[in-house]
């Protein structure tokens, strides 16, 4: 018998089973190929993209570093942790709305929110109620037996592979240098996921004027690939 | 609450300024005025019905430690103003923040304009601004505020500011909006990226909140293209949204002050404008 690899001899435990499962199941979840329709939406790049203001690897990568860091992404998973951690969702669901800066993002939380509650109400059988999205998932996680750092990693990997997918197609940017993005983005989630996990309500703010005012205009942006 | 606020403390400003706007035979009438410390309150029109109100911090600027509170409720049905003296100057704080807290209570029917002049950031500066608008069913606001990095003529630079800026209307007892502004050294330190400022220094934020807020959007469309000035406006769902910025903070004021010129349909209120520098 070949010598038994290290995580062989944790899965051992039965906790460490479940939680290997779990973690199958939060990697599905955040997916892009879970079918939340998350090709559709650019969180607002398109408008710079369209402009001639984003036009290169460059661009993009001081685009998304600088919405995460301070932007909507970080907020989500401000809402995302709370939720997870038992704050009351109906007023987590309100706040998050009330703090969207134009009806694209709110749609883009709430179409994000109804899909995944469908698909996770189909796989558990349960009712879901519909929620915005990172509140969403930060409910559906509760059941997840895994690190709250965790599900936000891969939460903001996945807005910022939203975004970096957006670019890809848009500009278009190589697939290659765009997963060398993503990648080289890699520590900037954990640092962000850490913190946010133990962050509070009143740590939700902002600093993202240029982000938030291509999310406004793209609403009357004349042709239109993202829904937002 | 209010008597602990109101001890004086060495070499730290505290102040409390409140207001209540009754209506007295269909007319707005002033019905509460209490003022401690370094914050007042004054009525420009005096007995008359009041219309405007101003609130002044006459500590001259906020330091590490103050704390100062304006707090106002109109009534149903009445219509106000209220503003701020002068621009507030945010110095620089060795110690903990400066707290402002801004609190204001809208009765049913009411519409309160709340417009305080700019805040200006100075190197160094710690502050901690809440401002809570509470609405009845059907009431309206109109606010509005502006940030400055540094003082723009001097060439200033700010990259050490503290600020967390939190905005909140609650609509019987119901979040609607909030805006929350974070600006510590690492944002400052991306400031020019066009996420963020760009090679703006200004920036502003319009909001009104009211049953049909977005009808306005019409008419302000035509006006958003402005010199030195960007402004992007979103309205939806009772919420109309105007962000603006820009390098200097002159375009910024002009181009506010055609925004909720149209907004208001009435003149900016008076304090703005005898400072000489809104046309």
């Amino acid at each position: 018998m070949a010598m038994a690899a290290p995580w062989a001899t944790i899965m051992a435990t039965g906790i460490f089973i479940s939680m290997a499962e779990d973690r199958l199941l939060l990697w599905q979840w955040l997916s892009p190929a879970f079918p939340i329709g998350a090709f559709a939406y650019s969180q607002g790049l398109e408008q710079p993209m369209a402009t001639g203001a984003v036009r290169n690897i460059a661009d993009v990568e001081a685009w998304v570093t600088t919405t995460l860091r301070f932007g909507s992404p970080r907020m989500d998973a401000i809402f995302l942790a709370q939720a997870r951690a038992g704050a009351d969702p109906d007023l987590l669901s309100d706040l998050l709305l009330s703090y969207a800066t134009c009806p694209e993002r709110e749609t883009e939380l709430l179409d994000q929110g109804r899909a995944f509650a469908a698909l996770i109400g189909t796989i558990t059988g349960k009712t879901v109620s519909i929620r915005p999205y990172p509140v969403a998932v930060g409910l559906a996680t509760r059941a997840l037996d895994v690190p709250t750092e965790e599900v936000l990693s891969l939460f903001l990997h996945g807005a910022a592979a939203q975004m970096i997918s957006a670019a890809t197609r848009f500009l278009p940017l190589g697939q290659s240098e765009s997963q060398a993005l993503l990648s080289r983005l890699a520590p900037l989630f954990t640092q962000l996921a850490t913190e946010a996990a133990t962050a509070s309500l009143d740590d939700i703010a902002t600093f993202t004027p240029g982000a938030d005012m291509a999310a406004m205009r793209h609403e009357t942006l004349e042709v239109r690939i993202f829904r937002t | 609450m209010l008597d602990m606020r109101d001890q004086p403390a060495l070499q730290r400003s505290h102040g409390t300024a409140r207001l209540g706007i009754v209506a007295r035979h269909g007319r707005p009438a002033l019905a509460d005025l209490y003022q401690a410390g370094s914050a007042k309150v004054f009525l420009p029109r005096g007995g008359g019905a009041p219309d405007e109100a101003v609130f002044l911090n006459t500590s001259g600027g906020l330091t590490g430690g103050d704390r100062i509170s304006f707090a106002l409720t109109l009534a149903p049905g009445l219509r106000l103003t209220a503003t701020t003296q002068t621009a507030e100057r945010a110095y620089a704080s060795p110690g903990p923040a400066a707290a402002l807290d801004v609190d204001l209570t809208v009765g049913a029917g009411a519409r309160l304009d709340w417009l305080p002049q700019e805040t200006i950031l100075f190197e160094g500066s710690h502050l901690r601004r809440t401002t809570r608008v509470s609405l009845a069913a059907d009431a309206t606001c109109l606010l509005s505020e502006t940030l400055v990095l540094g003082r723009l003529a001097m060439g200033e630079d700010v990259t050490a500011a503290r600020l967390l800026d939190r905005r909140s209307v609650l609509r019987d007892g119901r979040p609607v909006w909030s805006d929350a502004v974070t600006i510590d050294r690492e944002s400052l330190a991306c400031r020019t990226a066009r996420a963020s400022l760009g090679p703006a220094r200004a920036l502003a934020v319009i909001a009104l909140i009211a049953p049909g807020a977005e009808d306005a959007a019409g008419a302000l469309r035509p006006l958003l293209e402005a010199p030195d000035c960007e402004t992007a406006l979103s309205a939806w769902n009772g919420r109309l949204i105007l962000r603006l910025t820009a390098r200097d903070s002159w375009p910024l004021k002009r181009q506010m002050a055609r925004l909720l010129g149209q907004l208001r349909g009435s003149a900016l209120p008076r304090v703005w404008q005898m400072n000489g520098d809104i046309a």
